[in-house]
């Protein structure tokens, strides 16, 4: 039931997206400024008459691309880690542990800070931050895995039957990895959307210019008391994202 | 292990630690694209040039290698000389100093509000599965995760500021200006907090122990309490990591949502300006505070609990 409600809602979302990313987030329209929603605006128009619907798809394209990068990279990293902190050597495993353990520690956003100082905020600097400090929860979790199954039979009995390590892996260590790893990124790709919106909104994006939720929240919260509208949309759009994904990704809560 | 040792050991894994992040930031900082007295000399709109800019990198230190260079830095910041910002030109030290009262205060407050909400919402999560407190905590966990603290804030201003017209979110004194956002952190927080605490309760509540203080005739609540809180407590404790690492960020968004003049405004201007110096003295602060709640949280761990000893 719930999967089934997931699908729709995405499904929703991507013809949404396709219909509002076909639209020209930077039209102004000076005659129709802070437009109420109509037929020709779908969510009204903002103070300089841009359309807030086609913004905000717009808006999401730096969102997900953040989110793409961290689970790839967080996903790969982590279970790359988690092996060597498994079945690695002693010494390594020992520094794979301590960094990772150091890791749960750093703050996201002051390492978002520091790496947009150098590199300039955008996509790639919020997934590095986050790949940074992100990556150390699916390595602790994948090495307590690894210590688990071993002990199983069936992975004993896979072994002695002449598998290799990586089918065996694919096998039997994946599907009970999945539901830990499946929790962990759906609050990382939450994590992330909010990342490239807290950016946005300290006016860090990369290019100000382009329609990004958190610089969107920024620019109209000046309109929040005359019109709630133009925050609430990417607010809601922001928090609505992030939710779904955490929910949609963790299978643990039934 | 005598307490001294124990103290000893805390101590040197503190100072290890924060080495360690201090000397990756510096690292990290002097790779980053753009010469630290270029961008100076654009900031103060010092004309000049080759002459001038090798003696600000002679003045600087700039013209040794890493290694002196990252000494000469930790000898100045232990002696309180933390250079001068690139964009004000004013010493980082006296800039920082009226701005980390307010941003500790926000913290602090933050936390301390947190743990109080998080234990007692923890403990009567605990105490009833499934009740009221429980679907609470848990709803407030996940949003505390999935929201966006600032859009909460901006969300904070409209009700209190503008419909209710309780406080003057902007203006008036520190007090004033310090609830919002202390309210926004501890938001956050409350909810992993009472997670963790439900978690030790939880555990205690199968255990042999509770149940002879239940045959006794304690009361449920009275039974949970006296026998779970030690067990809740370092549960808390050892869990509460990621947590100060979160105060840190949430404290920096309150700040930017509310307006207070704390050290998050300032860094995110240094960000915009590539003012390196701040942002190695900011990060040098926030990893002491990181270094000296963990290692400090696992040193009390060890104090409280024999078995993590």
């Amino acid at each position: 039931m719930r999967r089934l409600w997931l699908l729709g809602l995405t499904a929703l979302t991507a013809l949404l997206l396709v219909i509002g990313l076909r639209g020209d987030p930077h039209a102004v329209d000076l005659a129709n400024r802070l437009a109420v929603p109509s037929s020709s605006y779908l969510l009204g128009t903002d103070h300089l008459g841009r359309d807030l619907a086609t913004r905000l798809a717009w808006g999401a394209v730096p969102s997900f691309t953040a989110v793409a990068i961290v689970l790839a990279a967080g996903l790969g990293l982590g279970t790359i880690a988690g092996g060597a902190m498994a079945l690695g050597p002693s010494s390594i495993r020992g520094a794979v542990r301590w960094l990772a353990e150091t890791a749960l520690a750093l703050p996201t956003l002051v390492i978002a800070l520091v790496l947009s100082a150098g590199l300039g905020a955008g996509a790639v600097t919020v997934a590095l931050a986050l790949i940074v400090t992100s990556w150390a929860p699916y390595a602790l979790t994948i090495a307590a895995l690894f210590e688990r199954i071993r002990g199983e039979q069936y992975w004993q009995a896979s072994l002695a039957l002449g598998s290799d390590l990586p089918p065996a892996l694919r096998r039997h260590m994946l599907p009970n990895a999945w539901p830990a790893l499946g929790a962990l990124a759906g609050a990382d790709a939450g994590r992330a959307v909010i990342l490239v919106a807290s950016l946005g909104f300290l006016g860090l994006s990369a290019d100000t210019g382009r329609p990004e939720w958190g610089a969107m929240i920024h620019e109209y919260r000046l309109f929040l008391f005359s019109d709630p509208r133009l925050p609430l949309a990417p607010i809601l759009a922001c928090a609505a994202t992030s939710l779904a994904l955490h929910l949609g990704l963790d299978r643990t809560g039934g | 292990m005598s307490p001294l040792a124990a103290v000893a050991r805390t101590g040197g894994r503190i100072a290890l630690s924060w080495l360690l992040a201090v000397a990756a930031t510096f690292l990290l900082l002097r790779l980053m694209p753009g010469d630290p007295v270029t961008i100076f000399l654009a900031n103060m709109g010092v004309g000049g040039g080759a002459e001038t800019a090798a003696a600000y990198r002679a003045q600087w230190g700039l013209d040794q290698g890493l290694a002196a260079q990252f000494a000469r830095w930790l000898a100045g910041f232990v002696r309180l000389d933390w250079g001068l910002s690139f964009e004000t030109g004013r010493p980082i030290v006296e800039d920082f100093a009226h701005r980390v009262p307010w941003s500790a205060a926000i913290g602090f407050g933050g936390l301390g509000l947190a743990v109080a909400f998080g234990l007692s919402l923890g403990f009567f999560a605990a105490l009833t599965p499934d009740g009221l407190a429980d679907r609470i905590s848990r709803a407030m966990a996940v949003a505390g995760q999935a929201l966006p603290a600032f859009a909460v804030g901006l969300l904070l201003i409209w009700v209190f500021g503008v419909q209710l017209r309780w406080i003057a979110p902007f203006g008036g004194g520190p007090v004033e200006r310090l609830l919002l956002p202390v309210l926004l952190v501890a938001l956050f927080s409350t909810g992993s907090i009472a997670r963790l605490v439900r978690a030790g309760f939880a555990e205690v509540r199968q255990s042999p122990y509770h149940r002879t203080a239940l045959a006794k005739g304690l009361s449920r609540l009275a039974a949970l309490w006296r026998h779970g809180r030690g067990a809740a407590t370092l549960t808390l404790i050892a869990g509460l990591a990621p947590e100060m690492a979160w105060i840190v960020g949430g404290t920096a968004v309150a700040e930017i949502v509310f307006g207070v003049p704390g050290l998050s405004e300032r860094v995110v201007q240094a960000v915009a300006h590539r003012d390196y110096g701040v942002l190695q003295a900011y990060v040098a602060l926030i990893a002491f505070w990181v270094a000296v709640t963990l290692q400090g949280a696992g040193a009390l761990r060890r104090a409280l609990d024999p078995r993590a000893a």
